[in-house]
């Protein structure tokens, strides 16, 4: 006899009671974590790069680095001033998800330290449904991939807390029309705080990583 | 490429949820998806079946029901759909503000053999 049960659940339940947990354990050592969402290129560890020399001497950073495959990214984090990086391979994953992460924090010393950036796979689209734990979801277009990128991955815009915009100073060079981008961004998400910076040449980095310090 | 790990999600939820009410099999599993949680029916479908041989679930037929994007317009206090490409008020042309359930990911009901 067949037979229709009701459920109504959220389908990546699972994932997010892991998340919990992970979340639990930033909560727990005073970690802020922050969950770093980008399109491959858009600068995601260059914009950790920038804000760790921000940072020196301010807070003890950590870094948990999603890639497909390699190890570059955790040598970069380190050589710039990360206290602990840890390189998650997801091997042809096209995301991270809190069950990785609650491995790589087994690496760390939560205790040691007082920010934990984890960097997603470089990706706008797969990435927004798995929470991984983190308190601060940021997602980071640049103006070279074009102003259309809230329309074209307005999931990512919606759920984000904070938005950086990077590269800044190709604006011009590559037409990047700011009346294009910020309303439909600012249709998505009115809350979310929205930086532009550089991480090329170190505009707005100040007022990202130091607010209320920066120049501004 | 993330309908493998969804799928793997979604099969684990559906055969806890087989095994409580006692069935032998899992014959449909219906989502409710939104429309901007990027989920292709037929690599979801395709994860599935990949996943599921020897489960509850095996040959579980996927049914979704897709929520559309809205946004809500302040002027017209409407509701509205956005045009292709352009998330303005297609009546008054301004700026609404995101009103909808879009990301959804919903296990709704499952249909099974007892």
């Amino acid at each position: 006899m067949s037979q229709q049960i009701k459920i109504v659940k959220n389908l990546l339940a699972g994932n997010d009671q892991v998340a919990e947990r992970n979340r639990a354990r930033f909560v727990a050592a005073g970690v802020l974590a922050i969950n770093l969402i980008a399109a491959p290129g858009a600068g995601k560890t260059s914009l950790i790069v920038k804000t760790l020399a921000t940072l020196r001497g301010r807070a003890r950073v950590g870094v948990i680095e999603g890639d497909i495959a390699g190890s570059i990214d955790t040598e970069k984090v380190l050589a710039a001033g990360a206290s602990d990086a840890v390189q998650i391979n997801t091997g042809g994953n096209c995301h991270l998800e809190a069950g990785m992460v609650q491995q790589a924090l087994d690496d760390f010393e939560l205790d040691q330290l007082d920010i934990v950036f984890i960097e997603n796979v470089g990706n706008l689209v797969c990435p927004t449904h798995w929470a991984l734990g983190e308190q601060i979801r940021l997602c980071l277009p640049s103006a070279a991939e074009g102003h259309d990128k809230p329309i074209k991955y307005p999931e990512v815009f919606a759920v984000s807390d904070v938005i950086v915009l990077n590269k800044i100073d190709l604006i011009e060079l590559v037409d990047f029309e700011r009346d294009a981008f910020y309303p439909a961004a600012r249709a998505l998400n009115p809350a979310a705080p929205i930086f532009e910076v550089s991480c090329r040449t170190g505009d707005g980095i100040l007022d990202f990583g130091l607010p209320g310090q920066g120049a501004g | 490429m993330h309908e493998l790990g969804i799928a793997t999600f979604l099969l684990e939820a559906v055969v806890e949820q087989a095994r409580q009410v006692g069935a032998h099999r899992v014959l449909a599993i219906n989502l409710v998806v939104g429309e901007r949680a990027g989920v292709v029916d037929d690599a979801l479908q395709f994860s599935f079946d990949l996943l599921a041989p020897s489960t509850l679930a095996e040959g579980a037929r996927i049914n979704t029901r897709r929520t559309p994007m809205r946004f809500h317009c302040a002027g017209c206090d409407s509701d509205y759909r956005p045009r292709e490409g352009d998330f303005r008020c297609p009546d008054c042309g301004t700026f609404g503000q995101l009103a909808d359930d879009g990301s959804a990911l919903v296990i709704e009901s499952i249909e099974v053999e007892t």
